[in-house]
């Protein structure tokens, strides 16, 4: 067999490979989908506004509700929660209404 | 000129980059990798992306924290009322949770009291929800039931603000396709979280307030604003945009941290490609004495690239679907969850972003022809008789 | 187009880096004809531009000024696509160094020109298998080139310059590196072909090449410049 079949094949393969995880995508994203209405359910429920995705600190536990300060609440010898500290960014401030300004006299 | 003579051009880039195998296979086993972790961060991040909003859809329209001192506070529950007398509000309810550490296993639990029973045909719960009033029971999620070893008929003892200790029964446990939300709870009646973190009477941690009218929601926020100027509103639409943002940011960081061996793997590319060997630029040469246009060594050249930067893509992304969505992106889960204790097991629904991957690709494989294709130009064009000297 | 003549030069100069301070006239004024069966030996002390009418006369290179007329059609300003094509249709170049395909095997060597034609390669390995076998290198076939020895890569050279059927067939300096037998070997196997009806050229400075009785013409030449044509 020549190479460049060899390589088409290959790269078909792959391909083919692809495909079949996309197919397996779908699959499990459609059982997710029919699974994300109990998990709704259970947020609605408890009332929950956050995932538990890293229980680090509050402002990782709870992005979402996390305070104007929270990144420098904790003790004095955790400066910081690393990795998991440094990519969380402050939070939303926009329904706070009026922009958060240092006063001067 | 017919495919067989683009087949022809292929087949010598093949037998000729087998002429260095080593090397080439290296150059492939590298760049594999590079779009493997690239891929991964993509697959893990836009996942978790989509399933916290799928998730999250069924959150409170908006949360009333009171602030003080720039630090969230509990609230007066009975604010409530006042609430409830703006047009549009529909509801109002006191939420009661906060975080409790267990020196035995060193972990953070949420404590959560519940307020509302789940529908029976839910399956992500074994057992059942304490009842808002119920004192002594309590559900885990399976973070804290695998920390702790508990099952349904255990019990769990936690450690009083007021220092007694308070023993729980497990009445339920929430099942592992909940850990992305369950992980770290521990679900009981609200008496019992007021006790347990001796909250004064008539406080909440904060309040969920239900609307009738969800687009009038950030309106009905301003008026609370208004009207109790210490406290906080948040707005379930931006506890999605702060999903959207942390794992922008999550992925936008570890992106950043590869992008750095990317560049270092362009520059070695680039090196590889610019100093083009003496070997290689006389074995152009040669092509082009003995009857190649220029056109086909550009051909070769631009084969040679596509066939390592195509197949490194291929195999990278292949390897990272399956490393994220089959082994739960075991090899940095660990760094994206940070020092928890508790952390869900990444058992991911497998959302893919066909723009996504497109990107990859082309920020793969076109920059690697280019790299190998542009350096091979200029001995591709020079005059053959150079090389009839030797 | 007078008939018989397969390549004709007409004034032909080659500087090379024209206009700079090491600018070398290579050649200068040369007009030569050769006739279709020509055994044409390209002769004269090293540095006098054998090579570079070699390489002229191969639509290696473009003159500077001057025309090159082969089988009737200007060349010289015929762009780089066209000149690729004369080369691969008409020509066939034995280098002095051989200038193989490190790595890769003696039929694969020899195949290599016919690649971006599109040929077949089945019918192109039986072509190619039947030249090494006239030239009793078929046992060599699967081996890599740089094992062969000096007579061995040669006869691959030779091989592969013979795979399109050309009608000019030009050597420079072809037994530079082979001892007195190889070298009249080389010779043979010139003359063979020769005798067969290609048009043969060569340059050299051995006496092995310029006194062979078949040798029709000779054209000798110095500093750039044809000192001399016979025509036995
Ligand atoms: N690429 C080049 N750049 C500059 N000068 C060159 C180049 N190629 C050849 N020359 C010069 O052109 C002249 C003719 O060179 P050529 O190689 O044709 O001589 P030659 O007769 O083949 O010599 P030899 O017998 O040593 O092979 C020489 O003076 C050489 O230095
Ligand atoms: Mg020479």
């Amino acid at each position: 067999m020549r190479r460049s079949t060899v390589f088409g094949l290959f790269v078909l393969l792959c391909v083919c490979c692809l495909a079949a995880l996309g197919v397996t995508s779908e699959i499990r994203v459609s059982r997710f989908l029919v699974q994300s209405r109990d998990l709704s359910g259970i947020t609605a429920a408890l009332k929950l506004t956050d995932i538990s995705f890293s229980d680090d600190a509050r402002y990782t536990r709870n992005p979402s509700q996390a305070d104007i300060f929270s990144a420098f609440q904790d003790y004095p010898g955790s400066i910081e929660h690393f990795p998991s500290g440094s990519v969380t960014p402050p939070p939303d401030f926009s329904s706070l209404g009026a922009p958060i300004t240092v006063k001067r006299r | 000129m017919s495919l067989n003579s683009h087949l022809n051009v292929l087949d010598f880039t093949l037998l000729s980059l087998l002429r260095r195998k080593f090397k080439n296979f290296g150059i492939i086993l590298v760049f594999t990798f590079i779009v493997f972790i690239t891929g991964s961060i993509l697959f893990l991040s836009y996942s978790f992306k989509r399933e916290a909003l799928l998730i999250l859809k069924g959150s409170p329209e908006l949360i009333v924290q009171r602030m003080s001192a720039g630090r969230h506070e509990l609230i007066p529950a009975d604010i409530s009322k006042e609430i409830l007398k703006i047009p549009g509000v529909s509801g109002v309810e006191p939420r009661y949770w906060g975080y409790y550490y267990d020196p035995l296993v060193k972990a953070n639990y949420t404590i959560l009291a519940s307020s509302e029973t789940l529908p029976a045909n839910n399956h992500l719960l074994q057992g059942r929800l304490p009842g808002p009033e119920d004192k002594g029971v309590a559900a885990v999620g399976r973070g804290v039931a695998k920390a702790r070893f508990l099952d349904i008929g255990s019990s769990i003892s936690l450690l009083s603000s007021g220092g007694d200790a308070m023993d729980f029964d497990v009445v339920g446990v929430f099942e592992t396709e909940s850990e992305l939300l369950t992980a770290d709870l521990i679900v009981l009646g609200q008496p019992d979280v007021v006790r347990l973190f001796r909250m004064p009477a008539g406080m909440a941690t904060d309040l969920a307030v239900s609307v009738t009218n969800e687009t009038e929601a950030p309106v009905i926020a301003g008026k609370i604003r208004y009207i109790f100027p210490d406290t906080r509103p948040i707005l379930r639409k931006e506890i999605v945009r702060t999903y959207d943002a942390v794992f922008g940011w999550r992925s936008g960081l570890i992106l950043t941290l590869f992008a750095g061996a990317l560049v270092a793997f362009i520059i070695l590319a680039w090196d590889k490609a610019t100093g083009l060997s003496a070997e290689e630029k006389k074995e152009i040469g040669i092509l082009k004495a003995i009857g190649w246009e220029t056109s086909d060594i550009i051909e070769m050249k631009f084969w040679e690239g596509l066939v390592i930067s195509l197949s490194s893509f291929l195999l990278g992304i292949i390897l990272a679907y399956i490393h994220v969505y089959f082994f739960g992106a075991s090899v940095f889960a660990p760094a994206l969850k940070g020092w928890s204790v508790i952390y869900p097991d990444f058992r991911l629904a497998p959302f893919i972003d066909p723009y996504q991957i497109a990107m990859l690709m082309a920020l793969t494989v076109i920059p690697y022809i280019a790299s190998t294709i542009i350096p091979s130009w200029k001995a591709a064009i020079t005059d053959p008789d150079e090389v009839v000297r030797g | 187009m007078d008939n018989g003549i397969i390549i004709r030069t007409e004034n032909l100069t080659k500087y090379y880096n024209k206009g700079k301070a090491n600018e070398v006239l290579a050649t200068s004024g040369v007009s030569v004809g050769i006739r279709r069966g020509d055994f044409a030996i390209l002769k004269g002390p090293s540095g006098s531009g054998k090579t570079t009418l070699l390489s002229l006369l191969g639509c290696m290179t473009r003159p500077t000024s001057g025309s090159i007329m082969v089988e009737g059609r200007d060349i010289s300003h015929l762009p780089e696509r066209f000149l690729t094509e004369i080369r691969r249709s008409t020509c066939g170049f034995i280098f002095q160094q051989f200038h193989l395909i490190q790595g890769m095997s003696v039929l694969q060597n020899v195949m290599l020109p016919l690649y971006p034609t599109g040929a077949d390669l089945t019918k192109l390995r039986k072509k190619a298998e039947g030249l090494l076998e006239g030239l009793g290198m078929l046992k060599r076939r699967d081996f890599p080139v740089q094992g062969l020895s000096g007579g061995e890569q040669q006869r691959t050279a030779i091989a592969r310059a013979l795979i399109n059927d050309p009608e000019i067939v030009l050597a420079d300096e072809p037994t530079a590196h082979l001892d007195t037998a190889l070298s009249r070997d080389f010779m043979n196997t010139m003359k063979e072909l020769w005798e067969k009806g290609k048009t043969v050229i060569i340059a050299s400075h051995d006496p092995i090449v310029f006194e062979n009785e078949s040798a029709g013409l000779v054209v000798e030449m110095r500093d750039g410049a044809v000192k001399n044509i016979t025509r036995k």
